[in-house]
């Protein structure tokens, strides 16, 4: 009985990989023709797309905190407005899990058709918890006639979000890295690894601090830490920070941290007592002067700050040496969206080398394009390459010689925020 | 008295029940939005079963108790100071002018929203602020700003300090407005006068013959300061500490976190914020009641004089401080607006520009015509609403029941933060897709019952004996309405009307959370900026947030003095 079982198993495999060899070496014979019929039918269903979604009204949940990014966004709604007449609205969240929650409670009420989001700017953990609840609409990102620049099939990193694959969900946006800065009057000896950024705490006590967890800033810090604190484990065990967190490596990997952390935190700002609640707030204390060493996402916010007078002109920007983290960010669609083809149209234009260009300016916003630039034409390469005025904090020090570090699952997030709040959360 | 059946006496007639109905329906359906998924109930998360583990796993978290006790303590001892402080100035400057002074100077404090005030009161306190500038380096030998614990303190002080500067200004305008009101008003300064005749010093005299009478008319105002203050956010969350915070700061985190399943838990969190409201009123009566029991002796001793030289003295202490707070506050709030860069411990900044108020200006206009546009059409209903209201209690020559009185401050009363998440849940079941009417509606539940709180006492007290004379010379109701009793009305009118105002101004998560975040009001903008990273961008938004009622106070004052010298 087992035998059979096992047996007929076997043929069942063994059938099925003989059906996929023939279909793959089938459609490789017939590529050349593939491609043509293929491309001709996607610039239909794009003309589709076209057509139903010019003179939409296109509500665009992006968070609203900065002033450069929300221009930009001003200026992408007044681009596909003379493109398609679609009006964009930008709806300024403080919180991206603001829009998570509006399409929660759509569904909740069986709002299946009618939501209030159109697109929303997301990532990370947003993006798994509406993915998990199956909040946005599937299959749509391949369709963006811009993606294919991205080279998706050699960047895989295109495709997932935090290690999640995003199933076509999800259009790239941008990306960053973590940058610190710091006062260059002020700092003489700027530490430049995660072990001297502790030695310096502990000799200027007082001046370094970081947004307390889930705020998504503060759990950068975290897991740039825990990455750079597990670099001695084995491989097998490292590579389960990038998979599910389990009980078994979590107790693997997570007491390096809080060993770092109870040393860090009596050197803190307030003595490790009180944490900034969000990412800007170290920004508006460095330009207190209340710290002295801080670190963003977005680093073309610095020279930004600095025109503004929000940081003093001695301020300039570095990575770390052991490594910076980073990520993608990207764009979603609810699954409930009634503009969707207008939504995908705007996905499209946010993926232009026009747009993305333009969105890589230090003066406009400087987040680093997703395009791949083997992809594009000359005359779409030479818009990357437009020589720019810039404050000297606009250049980053190490940039080149340091790596970049992956995002962990999506799942270390909680668990993180979870153990944080229980060791340190009650002072 | 029997009344014409006109279509102005029907209308007049059924609006106590459209009244009741605007404000039960969304709170009670908001609450029900709560309490269902607080017991499980989330069928969108997949959750069918009704059950307590949502109150297990809010019970189990880290520091519960703390927050609980936060919560129910900065609450508590704010509004007791605030109290305290108010009826000291009341007792101190009775009869004086400068009672009428002290209250034009605090009078706008009422209107700055929560958040622009502890905006303010941050820049001042904290280690590189203000008042930190000012004595540094010469007096403390201070060059970096020095590590301490304010704002942010981990028991709530600073919270304390924020409340109570917020709500004195309310408390005293509402005494102010009792006292005011020409038959109450004349009645008690006489019975001063008698007492003063009888040899009792004024304080002594306000103690024992005012305040008795005057503390009934602010008990409701009072328990309101009392359940707002215990789920406020914007205070605690930019003044407060965050390990842990209080209680209302942590549901906010929870029910925009992004793990859903915390959700339920934040449900939960709302229903124990509601116990904490509840279990704080009664707290308060219970403190009533010992004061009551304590003071009976105290009141009738015939003893003429309790220090009251001192207590005077203390008052003026007092009152100069919180005066002087407040011009600093407000100085280093134009300073900023103004500021190039600015380092500590420079009492100026380095160079003055106006670069962030004309980019302010140039990104504020939508959110300006949609804040105007919210408030006055809000205004205009609460306004009309109340009216019709209190003619109708006058008709039926007698006021609206206990529950219906009681009904009207429900919004107050129970924690916003507990219905509002359900009323989003309320107009997703209608269906209700238009933002502006979404956003007025919900503005309503909280202007509506101030409106008619500052209106109610004029209205009622109103001699009855005009509008008896007019109809027995057979003018009819709605003439009565229209040219006795509010021309007779229109300064009280007014007031209301820009208090209506100043409250749609200053609504943060009924605007964020029913406009679906398509609407953006100055104070939407102005939060949102506050929680950014610029001391500068948001000065100028909290200024504009202080101009803007500012306004229409100014308005609400000298328009009737215009129109009286008009007709006289």
């Amino acid at each position: 009985m087992r035998l059979s079982k096992c047996l007929n198993n076997y043929y069942r495999q063994l059938i099925m990989s003989l059906c996929l060899l023939s279909v793959i070496s089938l459609s490789s014979n017939v590529f050349a023709n593939e491609v043509n019929i293929e491309a001709k039918s996607t610039s239909r269903a794009w003309h589709n797309v076209e057509k139903r979604g010019t003179k939409q009204d296109v509500y665009f949940h992006a968070w609203g905190g900065d002033q450069q990014i929300n221009n930009y966004i001003q200026w992408v709604s007044d681009q596909v407005k003379q493109k398609y007449q679609i009006n964009l609205h930008h709806v300024k969240l403080t919180d991206t899990s603001e829009a998570v929650s509006r399409v929660l409670a759509e569904k909740a009420a069986d709002n299946h058709r009618n939501g209030q989001v159109d697109l929303v700017w997301i990532n990370g953990a947003n993006f798994a918890s509406m993915a998990k609840y199956e909040l946005l609409a599937a299959d749509w990102a391949g369709e963006l006639p811009n993606f294919e620049l991205t080279n998706p099939t050699n960047n895989p990193a295109m495709t997932r979000d935090f290690g999640v694959p995003t199933q076509g969900m999800e259009a790239p946006w941008g990306q960053a890295a973590l940058t610190f800065y710091f006062d260059s009057l002020k700092v003489n000896d700027v530490p430049q690894t995660l072990p001297e950024l502790l030695t310096w705490s502990e000799n200027h006590p007082g001046h370094f601090t970081y947004p307390k967890p889930p705020d998504f800033l503060g759990m950068s810090f975290l897991k740039y830490a825990l990455i750079i604190l597990n670099e001695q484990q084995p491989a097998n065990i490292k590579e389960k920070l990038y998979q599910e967190a389990t009980v078994e490596s979590q107790v693997q990997l997570l007491p390096q941290l809080w060993q770092f952390l109870d040393r860090l935190h009596p050197t803190l700002w307030r003595q490790g007592k009180h944490f900034v609640s969000n990412g800007l707030a170290l920004r508006r204390l460095m330009g207190d002067t209340e710290l002295q060493v801080s670190f963003t996402f977005s680093a073309a916010e610095i020279p930004s700050a600095i025109s503004r007078y929000d940081l003093p002109d001695s301020t300039r920007s570095y990575r770390m040496k052991d490594g910076s983290l980073s990520n993608i960010h990207f764009v979603a669609i609810p699954y409930n969206s009634p503009h969707i083809e207008g939504a995908k149209l705007v996905a499209n234009f946010l993926l232009s080398p026009e747009a993305q260009s333009r969105k890589q300016k230090t003066a406009v916003w400087g987040d680093s394009s997703v395009l791949d630039l083997s992809q594009l034409t000359a005359a779409q390469k030479m818009l990357f390459d437009v020589p720019e005025k810039q404050h000297a904090s606009a250049n980053i020090i190490n940039i080149d010689n340091t790596r970049l570090l992956g995002e962990l699952h999506p799942s270390w997030v909680k668990v993180i925020t979870e153990q944080w709040l229980t060791r340190y959360g009650v002072q | 008295m029997i009344v014409a059946n006109t279509l102005f006496t029907r209308v007049v007639r059924n609006s106590p029940y459209l009244l009741i109905a605007l404000l039960v329906v969304p709170v009670l359906g908001g609450l029900l939005g709560v309490l269902l998924p607080a017991f499980g109930w989330f069928p969108a998360l997949g959750a069918h079963e009704f059950g307590l583990f949502g109150f297990v796993q809010l019970f189990q978290t880290p520091g519960i108790e703390r927050m609980v006790l936060l919560s129910f303590g900065t609450s508590l001892v704010s509004t007791l100071l605030a109290f305290i402080i108010t009826i000291l100035i009341l007792a101190s400057y009775f009869n004086s002018p400068w009672l009428k002074r002290i209250q034009r100077l605090l009078g706008p404090i009422l209107v700055i929203p929560h958040a622009a005030a502890a905006i303010a009161i941050g820049f001042l306190i904290t280690p590189s602020g203000f008042l930190s500038r000012l004595v540094s380096p010469w007096l403390t030998g201070w060059d970096t700003p020095p590590d301490w614990l304010l704002p942010h303190d981990p028991y709530g002080l600073s919270i304390i300090f924020g409340l109570t500067l917020k709500e004195l200004p309310f408390l005293l305008l509402i005494a102010l407005g009792v006292l005011a009101q020409p038959e109450i008003g004349k009645t008690l300064r006489a019975q001063h006068k008698v007492a003063s005749s009888l040899g009792y010093c004024p304080m002594t005299g306000f103690f024992k013959v005012i305040l008795p009478s005057l503390y009934g008319y602010m008990r409701l105002p009072l328990l309101a300061v009392l359940a707002y203050s215990s789920a406020s956010v914007e205070i605690p969350l930019i003044l407060g500490p965050n390990t842990p915070p209080t209680l209302a700061v942590a549901i906010m985190q929870w029910f925009s976190d992004v793990d859903l399943s915390l959700r339920i838990k934040a449900s939960s969190g709302a229903i124990l914020q509601i116990v904490i409201t509840l279990s704080l009123l009664g707290s308060w009566w219970l403190l009533e009641l010992l004061v009551k029991k304590c003071s009976a002796a105290f009141l009738i001793n015939g003893e003429r004089e309790h220090g009251g030289m001192l207590i005077k003295r203390l008052t003026d202490m007092i009152t100069v401080a919180m005066l002087t707070i407040i011009g600093l506050a407000l100085v280093a709030m134009v300073l900023w607006s103004f500021a190039g860069f600015w380092s500590y411990p420079d009492i100026l900044p380095q160079q003055l520009v106006s670069l962030h108020w004309t980019s302010a200006l140039l990104q504020m206009q939508t959110p300006l015509f949609n804040t105007l546009v919210i408030a006055i059409s809000t205004t205009l209903i609460a306004i009309a609403l109340t009216l019709l209201v209190l003619e109708a209690e006058q008709q039926n020559t007698k006021t609206i029941s206990a529950i219906s009185g009681f009904i009207i401050y429900l919004p107050l009363l129970i924690p916003s933060i507990a219905f509002l998440f359900g009323i989003v849940w309320l107009f997703e079941q209608v269906n209700s897709q238009h933002a502006y009417v979404n956003v007025v509606f919900s503005h309503l539940l909280f202007v509506l019952p101030y409106v008619f709180l500052s209106l109610a006492n004029s209205y009622r007290r109103l001699d009855p004996r005009f509008s008896s004379v007019a109809a027995s010379l057979g003018v009819p109701p709605s003439k009565i309405f229209w040219q006795l009793k509010l021309p007779l009305l229109i300064s009280p009118i007014l007031i209301a009307s820009a208090l209506g105002l100043a409250i749609s101004f200053s609504q943060y998560l009924p605007t964020l959370l029913s406009g679906a975040g398509r609407i953006n009001t100055i104070t939407t903008e102005a939060v949102t900026l506050a929680n950014g990273a610029s001391r500068r961008t948001s000065a100028v938004y909290a200024l504009m947030q202080m101009l803007l009622p500012a306004l229409f106070f100014i308005l609400a004052w000298a328009v009737p003095k215009f129109f009286f010298r008009k007709r006289g």
